[in-house]
């Protein structure tokens, strides 16, 4: 007479011993299948061009993956509330040229840099309040603050890029970009450091949880009593963050402002995610996919130049990485969920 | 054991058009396990919200254990004890049981989430609800019974005084709701106060001591469960006179136009059988999650059928997909017209060719504007649709002229079943009337008309024959003569009774 048989099926699918856990947890499926794309990529680069493993390009080639690591970071966050940042790219030319600015009419470079997060941190919580508060779409709200936040990298030095950042801000083009600690570049370190952290907030703490949740199904958050308004806003502060640093690490690197630095960013941030196993339609994805994601968009740049490839080929199959990943995520599911009503029907 | 425990006065609610609440008082005793009773739009589900936050009342006081709450949320509901078993499932797909039960109050250790602390003391609720799940299965993994187990037992480790229950066990199999039982018998004696409300009648028998009633948003009556009969419960919730007045017109019945052999479409639609003639209109009453609405999904190719003959006009037909049944001649007209069946910012003269494109247009796909334009003509003039002109948006009409387009633009088709679900819902008695009177015209046409409705004085004031739908399957089948609300509501509520399967198994 009992109805529902097949759920005791189902469970002892779900059985998990402790091998099958790790592959059960949250988004790790899709990490180990890109992990092994990305392995993939390396060897055929190897064999393409044997210089691809020089040390020279393999530490060239993380600090290239460094930014794309961070942009993702904070997207990575933003999609699992099920919400996006538009505002990465301009937030980092906007960063880029304040500290620039700042630096060349001679203020100390780490007043500077702290000035930078604090307005990069504005634009952050403008975003957060536009969508839990006054519950503008995110898409329409970071549309908004891309282009405030582009006009502003614009108007602080009057339209123009800035001069050199001069001879006092070596220390600081050290700690972002030229400098190296234990053999690597500071700006890996950098990234790791911030990867570390907020992998750690948002697998290991409350605030993590609710950001899952609020992605997951926003009216069950609510009537759990988790603030929707503040877990949203803490999402774009994280991507405010990393996007300042991104910013920092490029006014480092080229030693001057540039008004369009970054642009484009947003996407490439949500590309890292998404190839990483983030779901754009929030609840699902960790931290770690974003950084295999990130690695796999940097190993092709690099990759493709090294193999001669011109950049309209780099954008073809980048491009049809991203597709590829996302089909590969849906088929799975779509599996997945048939094995389910199947388990059920048996009945 | 008197103590009131909570104490709703004279609360009152509006939602834009309709008096959700009218002074509704409420009591709660601790230890007491109280039904709260009515149809469908009685207010049951709206009393419950605002005593648990989710709404607030416009009027009306509120005090919870003798205190007076003014400013009810969620938050400072689950703070004084108040924790609510919500009707549709309240989850987050994504994380697993344990997370779910503790979201919103995770425990950490030195700001770390404390996950073994969690899943001990999930796993410990569960066993103690003797539920089988593995706290870290993912909630989206379970099936729609065990996350309304994995729900019942968030309420319950929240060391609530109050529970608030909305249709628990509509979810769940006999042994679920077994030990369901077993548990609220056990709350109420260690002092709970419980709110149980179920539209399975048959089930207070096993726990509840108290029954309250309300109809349309007003308090009818309380008393206690011993006192009572389900035939005077019932008797209190339909309670009033049909006083509306239904437009009928007479015609005689002419040859069978649709009928439906054994059609089974999962849960909701069990073996259901049942024929149209010609000139009649049928209606199908039930509760809310019968299975009606599934029911005409799965005549009009929607979802997909496990079995089930369909013939219309005599001959077999095979509906897999709806332009099966646009084919054969079965048409629906949806519950949200809005959503689902008129495209609002396209006009008139658009929205009525669009299903039609197909005879309108040549073979090249150029559409024959002037046939376009005689077709719209005509259903304007058959159905006496009030509009200026047909290139005015769709939306802009009324409710009534609204859902005349929708038909309108199956009838050029010569269809022969219109399906109505839920026609006159959210719309003003003017247009109602308009409703009915269009149904009565496509009666007096000779085509079959299936009427899904809650509301059961339309139903009696409109239907020539009644089917009784519950828990997905057609428990009578009513000729309008000998129907009466009483009738209909105890085999709407006919369930199968799963408490005594349960013990047979």
């Amino acid at each position: 007479m009992r109805r529902d048989g097949g759920d005791y099926h189902m469970e002892n699918i779900n059985e998990p011993n402790k091998f099958m856990k790790l592959f059960s947890k949250r988004g790790m499926g899709q990490v180990v299948t890109v992990t092994i794309g990305l392995l993939v990529l390396i060897v055929v680069f190897g064999i393409l061009n044997p210089n691809f493993f020089s040390n020279r390009n393999i530490s060239n080639l993380l600090r290239q993956i460094a930014p794309i690591i961070l942009i993702g970071i904070g997207q990575s966050y933003v999609l699992i509330t099920g919400n996006i940042d538009l505002s990465i790219g301009s937030v980092v030319g906007m960063s880029c040229m304040i500290s620039a600015t700042l630096m060349t009419k001679g203020m100390n470079p780490w007043l500077a840099v702290g000035i930078t997060y604090i307005t990069a941190l504005i634009i952050g919580v403008l975003n957060g309040q536009l969508i839990s508060k006054a519950k503008l779409p995110a898409f329409i709200a970071t549309l908004g603050t891309m282009t405030i936040a582009r006009g502003i990298a614009q108007i602080v030095n009057n339209n123009y890029n800035t001069d050199s950042i001069g001879e006092a801000a070596e220390g600081f083009r050290n700690f972002f970009y030229y400098g190296k600690t234990f053999g690597l570049y500071n700006t890996i370190w950098i990234a790791l450091g911030i990867w570390v952290v907020f992998n750690f907030i948002l697998s290991k703490t409350r605030t993590g949880r609710h950001i899952y949740a609020v992605g997951s199904n926003i009216h069950a958050a609510h009537l759990s009593g988790v603030n929707i308004a503040s877990t949203v806003t803490k999402t774009y502060l994280v991507s405010a963050v990393c996007s300042a640093t991104v910013g920092l690490v490029i006014t480092a690197t080229s030693g001057m402002g540039t008004m369009d630095a970054g642009t484009t960013y947003e996407l490439y941030a949500v590309a890292a995610s998404v190839i990483g196993g983030v779901s754009t339609l929030g609840g699902q994805g960790i931290l770690l996919g974003t950084i295999v994601g990130a690695s796999i968009w940097g190993v092709l740049q690099n990759g493709l130049q090294f193999a001669g490839a011109p950049v309209a080929i780099r954008n073809i199959v980048i491009g049809i990485i991203v597709i590829i990943s996302v089909l590969l995520d849906i088929i799975v599911r779509a599996n997945k969920n048939k094995a389910k009503i199947k388990a059920r029907a048996k009945v | 054991m008197d103590k009131y425990i909570v104490e709703l006065e004279n609360v009152s609610k509006d939602f834009p058009g309709v008096k959700a609440l009218d002074n509704v008082s409420f009591q709660l005793k601790s230890g007491e396990v109280l039904a709260l009773l009515g149809e469908n739009g009685a207010g049951k589900s709206t009393l419950m919200k605002i005593l648990s936050g989710v709404y607030t009342k416009d009027s009306g006081t509120m005090k919870i254990f003798g205190k007076t709450i003014d400013d009810m949320d969620p938050v400072k509901a689950q703070e004084l004890g108040i924790a609510i078993i919500h009707q549709e499932l309240n989850m987050c797909d994504h994380l697993t049981v344990a997370q779910n039960i503790f979201l919103g109050r995770e425990l950490t250790k030195k700001g770390v989430l404390a996950d073994k602390e969690m899943n001990e003391e999930a796993g410990k609720i569960l066993r103690g609800l003797n539920i089988d799940i593995n706290p870290e299965t993912i909630v989206g993994d379970l099936s729609v019974s065990k996350q309304q187990m994995v729900e019942i037992a968030k309420a319950l480790s929240t060391k609530a005084k109050i529970l608030i229950m909305d249709e628990p066990t509509s979810a769940l199999t006999s042994k679920e709701i077994d030990d369901l039982f077993t548990i609220i018998k056990r709350l109420k004696n260690e002092g709970h106060g419980i709110v149980y409300i179920s539209h399975r009648l048959e089930e207070l028998q096993y726990i509840v001591d108290r029954v309250m009633i309300l109809r349309d948003g007003q308090y009818i009556t309380s008393m206690n469960y011993k006192d009572t009969s389900l035939k005077e419960i019932i008797s209190y919730m339909v309670g009033r006179e049909i006083t509306e007045k239904f437009p009928r017109v007479e015609r005689r019945v002419g040859k069978k136009i649709l009928e439906v052999k054994n059609l089974n479409a999962g849960k909701m639609v069990r073996a259901i059988n049942f024929s149209l003639y010609e000139g009649e209109i049928v209606g199908m009453a039930g509760l809310m999650g019968a299975g009606r609405t599934e029911t005409t999904r799965a005549l009009f190719g929607v979802d997909p059928k496990e079995s089930g003959e369909i013939f219309v006009d005599g001959g077999e037909v095979k509906i897999m997909k709806p332009i099966d049944a646009i084919k054969s001649g079965i048409v629906l007209v949806p519950e949200d017209r809005k959503k689902d069946g008129l495209c609002t910012k396209l006009s008139i003269r658009d929205n009525i060719a669009l299903p039609n494109l197909d005879i309108l247009a040549n073979k090249l796909g150029i559409v024959n504007r002037k046939k376009e334009e005689e077709v719209t003509i005509r259903s304007v003039e058959n159905l006496g649709i009030r509009l200026a002109n047909a290139e005015v948006d769709a939306g802009s009409l009324s409710g009534g002229n609204q859902q005349k387009v929708v038909v309108g633009k199956w009838l050029i088709r010569n269809s022969r079943v219109v399906i109505f679900d839920e026609p006159t819902r959210g719309i003003d008695v003017a247009s109602k009337v308009e409703i009915y009177n269009l149904m009565n015209e496509l009666k007096s046409q000779g085509i079959g008309v299936l009427f899904v409705s809650s509301e059961m004085p339309e139903i009696l004031g409109i239907s020539d024959r009644i089917l009784v739908m519950a828990d997905g399957r057609i428990t009578k089948e009513l000729d309008i003569q000998e129907a009466t609300q009483d009738i209909i509501l105890e085999y709407a509520t006919k369930f199968d009774n799963k408490m005594k399967e349960g013990k047979g198994a």
